[in-house]
């Protein structure tokens, strides 16, 4: 799973804080999703998803496994 | 009501605590040893949690920092993190048990050996409890 948030706060001058703040999350988990260490819940990509004004497939991206 | 109910029991907690420690003294050899000791024990356990409640409800924290704070105990990440930290411990736990029980098997034997076989069953009969209970929350 990869996701745009980085790109998405960098475009819209919206500083890690802010989102956290936005989202009611820590700033960490920001920086962990950004990253992708780290997968958003659904609760929470949905209020990521929210706070862009976009829909959950347009901010993370679900990349299927091969084999 | 439940303010005033946190508020209090610090302090409750504090007075019971050296009532417990006094009554330990005042009473001296009068009373068996054990029951020195558990009044003791319980008095250095009300006085530690007592002591500590009263020294944080003196700390005063701005709104900003409490409300940072609260939100690092909800985080999703952070709930994450412990839940996998708790899990891990367990697992270390039950390895280290098993290891004092080899150990007691091999060097010692007899009683300690039933001993840490009730702990280790313990351990694994509240993880089963635990993994019962929340089978039926989630």
């Amino acid at each position: 799973m990869t996701n745009r948030i980085a790109e998405l706060r960098k475009a819209r001058k919206i500083s890690q804080v802010e989102l956290a703040d936005g989202v009611d999350v820590t700033r960490q988990t920001i920086i962990s999703l950004e990253s992708g260490r780290y997968n958003a819940s659904l609760l929470l990509a949905h209020k990521i998803a929210r706070y862009f004004g976009l829909t959950i497939e347009e901010v993370f991206l679900f990349e299927e496994e091969t084999t | 009501m439940k303010n005033w109910f946190k508020k209090t029991v610090p302090f409750v907690m504090f007075a019971a605590a050296w009532a417990l420690i006094l009554a330990a003294f005042l009473l001296g050899e009068r009373v068996p040893k054990q029951i020195s000791l558990a009044l003791f024990t319980l008095g250095g356990l009300l006085l530690g949690f007592g002591a500590v409640g009263i020294a944080l409800s003196r700390i005063h924290v701005s709104p900003e920092l409490l409300k940072e704070y609260e939100r690092g105990e909800k985080d999703e990440r952070n709930v994450a993190i412990r839940e996998k930290a708790a899990m891990s411990s367990w697992y270390w736990t039950l390895y280290m048990l098993w290891a004092v029980f080899m150990a007691i098997q091999i060097f010692v034997g007899g009683l300690w050996g039933v001993a840490i076989s009730v702990v280790i069953v313990l351990h694994c009969a509240f993880y089963m409890v635990n993994i019962h209970r929340w089978n039926k929350k989630l």
